[in-house]
């Protein structure tokens, strides 16, 4: 019963990883940085669907149909007038990209203190506490549908990437920049679209957080650490790597906090880390291609 | 040409940015000169403690304010000035913070310190600096514990302190047998774990279950799962304001029923605790050190004056912020001279009455400058905190033991 516990709640809280994961990943596929303001873009993904609640009394579930967009505009902008200015100038080294990426995050987070002050808010609704029981085992309901509304998203981003014309671009603008662009792709369009995607994604799993979780304007470090251990675990830019990455991550760390200690559950997250990176460098992806 | 006009604009908005942001936050630390007596005060003002460290830097202004209304701001012909560093709850930015203040601000003497492991920080750099360090809340023991001359500890107790009369009341009407412990892992939730562990052992109280945890965490239940299942009489837990609330939501997912389950203070004593976790917050009882209707002169008045100025309802936190300012104030306006020394002396001398009850810096039980704090055990009872221990001073009967969450 208590493994049975453990696995579940391991599972459901992996899910939503994943998808916050999964717009972390898109974004290292195509450009090739890390983007660690991603943590920064849930949270901004997280308020507007809180402001959406509070002010318009709108559901959290709903509100993320709201914040989806917005995050989307704001990060092709991002990309556009930012990130892509930068690609441009030829001294800077792409390594060196991520630094701005640092500074998105900061301008984003001060920004949302100024206007939210540093206070802890979360949203209630009438199911935020709803259990359903399985046997002894308690499942939360808001946890439940995040977890099915995160597969949803994955299962969408997978067709996406692989039947549409501009998921194609993605996915070659991601395998050989040079080559995609001699094939006609413009790639500082699908470069902008990816980080909007990514963004959009962001901001649907802080808002399936929302209802579970509480909201203030540093919230978003650690999703931007858990979406990195996710990113190398899953073998940076694979979609499908990172679903898998997020649910094992859920997983050892609700593992690690039942059998081993709950004040060690980063630390499990954090030794598969290093174990990847020593013995599994191109993370699970390398596994399927092998 | 167009990209480097494009350039100086970037230059010039960054360096309005820059100027906007450092006229807000420093609020006139141009000025400086001989004629004024520095007091820095080191808080988390960003970072995920930042809501702590507004509401004391708030409390502190609005005692300021009152302390200037009254004359009290200057002392022989100085001006008292507060310059704020933010330490971002981070033990190295704090220990910069208070080299920075000591070294180039010349501060005469410095207070503050919100988590315990900055406030250890600040108290070794300061003790290392001969410069005056009144803590605000860092409640860590061995902060005071160290005989460091500098260090005074007034409106903070030693975490392990915070359960004076709470165990008088588990001696009179609680009577465990089992009891789980529960705290995060960092120097405040071990130190007050450590402290009632060693009073259980010493009266033979059995301990069923005892498990530090990750602050910030999402889920708690498998922690909470495994507690379960040792079936304790009592829940012991040392947290901050929103693992609390996570913690008490998910015990009311889990149906885990226990007779009664008390927070140590901090977390489970904040109006933030009850607006997210609700209803789940009924029948928790809490260690406290301060609450707005306890009886010390001005308390009430306080808690009234800040909610309408702020629009929000302070804790301890800020009461404890606010009470050291009055000491502050107080040690200024009697130091003989404005040294290190002088000042060090004036704050061993104090004795006076302060919202957090009567200060007095005392050496005793292995501490050095330690004040010894006033203690209640306080209850949810309908979304409302009421005081149920020490009986002489309670506003409501406690309810024990707590009903199950079936049954309510």
């Amino acid at each position: 019963m208590l493994l049975g516990q453990t696995i579940i709640c391991g599972l459901l809280l992996g899910g939503m990883y994943a998808l916050i994961a999964i717009g972390m990943t898109l974004i290292m596929g195509v450009m090739k940085i890390i983007n660690l303001a991603h943590g920064a873009l849930v949270m901004v993904g997280m308020y507007v669907t809180y402001v959406c609640s509070k002010n318009y009394g709108i559901d959290p579930y709903i509100g993320m149909f709201i914040a989806m967009p917005v995050l989307f505009l704001l990060g092709c902008l991002i990309q556009k007038y930012m990130i892509n200015r930068l690609v441009e100038v030829d001294s800077i080294l792409p390594e060196n990209q991520v630094l701005l990426t640092v500074g998105i995050m900061l301008v984003l987070t001060e920004a949302a203190r100024l206007m939210f002050k540093s206070d802890y808010r979360s949203v209630t609704t009438s199911y935020s506490s709803d259990t359903v029981f399985l046997g002894a085992m308690s499942i939360s309901v808001p946890l439940l549908i995040g977890f099915f509304i995160a597969m949803v998203f994955t299962l969408l981003l997978h067709l996406f990437l692989t039947k549409t014309d501009i998921g194609k671009s993605i996915r070659a603008t991601s395998q050989d920049r040079d080559a995609a662009v001699y094939m006609g792709i413009n790639s500082s369009k699908i470069t902008m679209i990816t980080f909007g995607i990514g963004a959009a994604l962001a901001a649907a799993g802080g808002s399936l957080l929302l209802p579970l979780f509480y909201l203030f304007p540093d919230v978003g470090h650690l999703f931007t650490a858990k979406s990195f251990i996710i990113t190398i675990l899953g073998g940076m830019g694979s979609t499908m790597g990172a679903a898998v990455g997020g649910l094992i991550l859920g997983l050892s760390e609700s593992l690690g906090a039942t059998y081993i200690n709950m004040g060690y559950k980063d630390v499990v997250g954090l030794v598969i880390f290093i174990l990847v990176l020593l013995f599994l460098p191109g993370g699970f992806r390398s596994l399927v291609k092998r | 040409m167009k990209k480097f006009r494009w350039q100086i604009i970037a230059v010039l908005l960054v360096v309005a940015l820059v100027g906007l942001l450092a006229g807000g936050c420093g609020g006139g630390s141009s000025s400086g000169g001989k004629d004024t007596v520095k007091v820095g005060i080191i808080l988390p003002l960003t970072g995920s403690e930042a809501m702590f460290g507004e509401m004391e830097k708030n409390s502190f202004e609005l005692a300021y304010e009152e302390l200037k209304a009254a004359g009290k701001t200057t002392v022989g012909g100085k001006e008292i000035k507060l310059m704020y560093e933010d330490d971002q709850g981070k033990q190295d930015v704090a220990k910069s913070a208070t080299e920075k203040l000591v070294n180039q601000d010349k501060v005469n003497m410095l207070s503050g310190g919100y988590s315990s492991a900055c406030t250890n920080v600040i108290a070794g750099s300061a003790q290392t600096l001969n410069t005056p360090f009144l803590v605000v809340t860092g409640s860590s023991d061995d902060i005071t514990k160290k005989g460091w001359q500098y260090v005074f500890r007034g409106s903070a107790a030693p975490a392990s302190k915070y359960t004076i009369s709470f165990w008088d009341m588990l001696e009179k009407v609680v009577k465990p047998q089992s009891v789980a412990i529960i705290y995060e892992n960092t120097d405040f939730g071990t130190s007050g774990a450590k402290g009632f562990r060693e009073e259980c052992n010493k009266r033979g109280i059995k301990i069923a279950f005892d498990q530090a945890y990750e602050h910030g965490a999402i889920d708690f239940k498998p922690m909470l799962a495994n507690m379960r299942s040792t079936n304790p009489d009592m829940i012991f837990a040392t947290s901050y304001v929103m693992d609390a609330s996570m913690i008490v939501k998910q015990m009311k997912e889990l149906d885990f029923n226990t007779k009664l389950f008390v927070g140590n203070g901090a977390g489970y004593t904040m109006p933030e605790f009850y607006e997210n976790a609700g209803a789940a917050t009924d029948y928790v009882a809490s260690t406290a050190l301060w609450v707005p209707n306890v009886t010390w002169p001005g308390a009430a008045d306080y808690f009234n004056k800040y909610k309408q100025k702020y629009g929000k309802e302070p804790d301890y936190h800020g009461a404890q912020a606010y009470a050291t300012m009055y000491i502050i104030a107080d040690a200024l306006g009697r130091a003989k001279d404005m040294t290190n020394t002088g000042i060090q002396q004036a704050l061993k001398q104090t004795d006076m009455m302060t919202i957090m009850g009567p200060i007095k810096f005392e050496d005793w039980d292995g501490y050095t400058n330690q004040d010894r704090p006033n203690t209640y055990v306080v209850q949810w009872q309908k979304g409302k905190l009421e005081v149920i221990w020490p009986e002489d001073v309670k506003s409501a009967s406690y309810v024990y033991p707590a009903p199950k969450w079936s049954e309510r």
